[in-house]
């Protein structure tokens, strides 16, 4: 497996921890992550909001900013919002429970 | 200062500017009730009503929808509304009114942009809600009487809100038909409000048979029937909605019965119904995720938010009792309780966000 394809696996997996507080998902369970582009030790995520109104958009583009500055072997990351293609809940992921992650208890 | 860090301070001041608006607006509605008035401001009795709508509400909301979008131009509509608000307070109602008008013009160009960006049911009706602010905020800069725009005034939140929560219940997958049936009774609403300018009782009483269906519409497709047997905030939100909706269909059947009455007890009835009852009740439901997407940082839950919860909705039929019955002492302690949960709320939010960064 190439070094590419892991980065891009440890990006889904740090994602999977940024929860939209709306619908109390994951933004990958939510189809949010539109593409990660890895090129040497960089990394470019695109990701989008349920609607391009979305007031949690300030808040999610920090929770993803600070979800890949985590990451090891990544010396340059750029978190782009991206409005098209226009998400729809046929791209949630099936059998997704809604509201199953409350927001914790104590930061 | 780099276009972010300028955007963020710009950010942080004008949620500053919201939360002055929401105090004065507090404060001003003590004044109505009988306080003595400030010395140093010109805030009187009649400003508690616009202080409220755009000095709170129209700054809150067209600051959301400007950082949604991050763009420099759609920090005019809050920016507007703010310093409007700090005009009226000196007394310079003309200069004020025309921010006021910048602020509402900009607000619904927001949502046009919306609309050509995503053209869905649920950005039309808020900008349905944009165009009824702007209306209402044209008849008040020329010194309309507020008995007169107050429908407007009213479908500013009530149709933002109503479009959020569309959006929000996608993920229902509500039928086709359904969201049809939303968009036209949304229509037919909007269309009774023309209508008070020619005949108002009629027209606010064809209203409030579409503001009772809207509302069933509400309760039938909202996600909220199902997430009130969840848990925190989830389970909060969904009682907090519920509970909302209920009031609009008192406020229809009240307005069944009376229509909208230009000035007095029933007619303060009627506008806490909506503005209390409904919008606060929204604010509290939204708090959740509105606080993360201002602060950017998440409010940790507490069993303590019931309390300003249950008082806004206890006091508020205590209120509505007063003014039904014309009692005033009733009618004071509810309208006092009122601000008592609505501080009560946003003290807990502090607290929780202070206590949440100290790690406690």
């Amino acid at each position: 497996m190439n070094r590419g394809t892991d980065i891009r696996r440890a990006v889904v997996q740090k994602l999977q921890n940024v929860i939209d507080p709306e619908l109390g998902v994951n933004i990958v369970d939510l189809g949010l992550l539109y593409q990660i582009l890895v090129e040497d030790d960089a990394v470019r995520v695109e990701f989008t909001t349920t609607t391009p109104g979305c007031p949690m958009r300030r808040y999610l583009q920090q929770q993803v900013e600070k979800a890949i500055a985590d990451l090891d072997d990544i010396h340059k990351s750029e978190v782009e919002m991206v409005m098209k293609p226009d998400w729809n809940v046929e791209m949630i992921k099936e059998g997704v429970e809604f509201f199953s992650v409350p927001p914790p208890p104590r930061s | 200062m780099n276009k972010t860090d300028l955007l963020n301070t710009l950010f942080g001041l004008l949620l500053f500017c919201a939360a002055q608006g929401l105090l004065l607006g507090l404060y001003t509605g003590l004044i109505r009730l009988g306080m003595s008035s400030p010395q140093a401001f010109n805030l009187g009795p009649l400003t508690h009503g616009p202080l409220m709508i755009n000095g709170f509400l129209a700054t809150l909301i067209a600051l959301e929808r400007g950082a949604a979008l991050e763009k420099m131009w759609t920090y005019i509509a809050p920016f507007s509304f703010a310093v409007s608000t700090l005009l009226l307070m000196f007394g310079a109602a003309q200069s004020g009114g025309y921010f006021l008008l910048l602020g509402s013009v900009t607000l619904v160009g927001i949502m046009i942009y919306l609309c050509v960006i995503q053209s869905v049911s649920h950005h039309y009706i808020m900008a349905g809600g944009a165009i009824s602010l702007l209306i209402g905020n044209l008849f008040f800069i020329v010194d309309s009487p507020i008995f007169m725009l107050i429908g407007w005034w009213i479908a500013f939140p009530l149709l933002t809100i109503f479009g959020e929560r569309l959006e929000l219940n996608r993920i229902m997958r509500p039928p086709k038909k359904a969201v049809q049936i939303f968009t036209v009774l949304i229509t037919l609403w909007l269309l009774s409000l023309a209508g008070i300018h020619f005949s108002r009782n009629p027209s606010w009483m064809f209203g409030s048979i579409i503001l009772i269906a809207l509302a069933a519409w509400l309760i039938r497709y909202d996600v909220a029937r199902r997430t009130i047997k969840s848990v925190q905030w989830t389970r909060y939100s969904a009682w907090s909605l519920l509970l909302g909706y209920g009031w609009i269909i008192v406020g229809g059947i009240l307005g069944l019965i009376y229509g909208l009455p230009t000035a007095g007890l029933l007619y303060d009835a009627v506008l806490h119904i909506f503005f209390v009852g409904f919008v606060f009740s929204m604010i509290f439901a939204h708090a959740s995720v509105i606080i993360p997407s201002l602060t950017g940082r998440i409010v940790p839950y507490s069993n303590y938010f019931y309390l300003p919860l249950i008082l806004l909705h206890g006091f508020l039929a205590v209120r509505i009792v007063g003014d039904l019955l014309n009692m005033h002492m009733i009618r004071l302690i509810g309208s006092y309780g009122n601000v008592v949960a609505i501080l009560l709320f946003l003290g807990g939010i502090g607290t929780q966000l202070i206590r949440s960064k100290n790690g406690d």
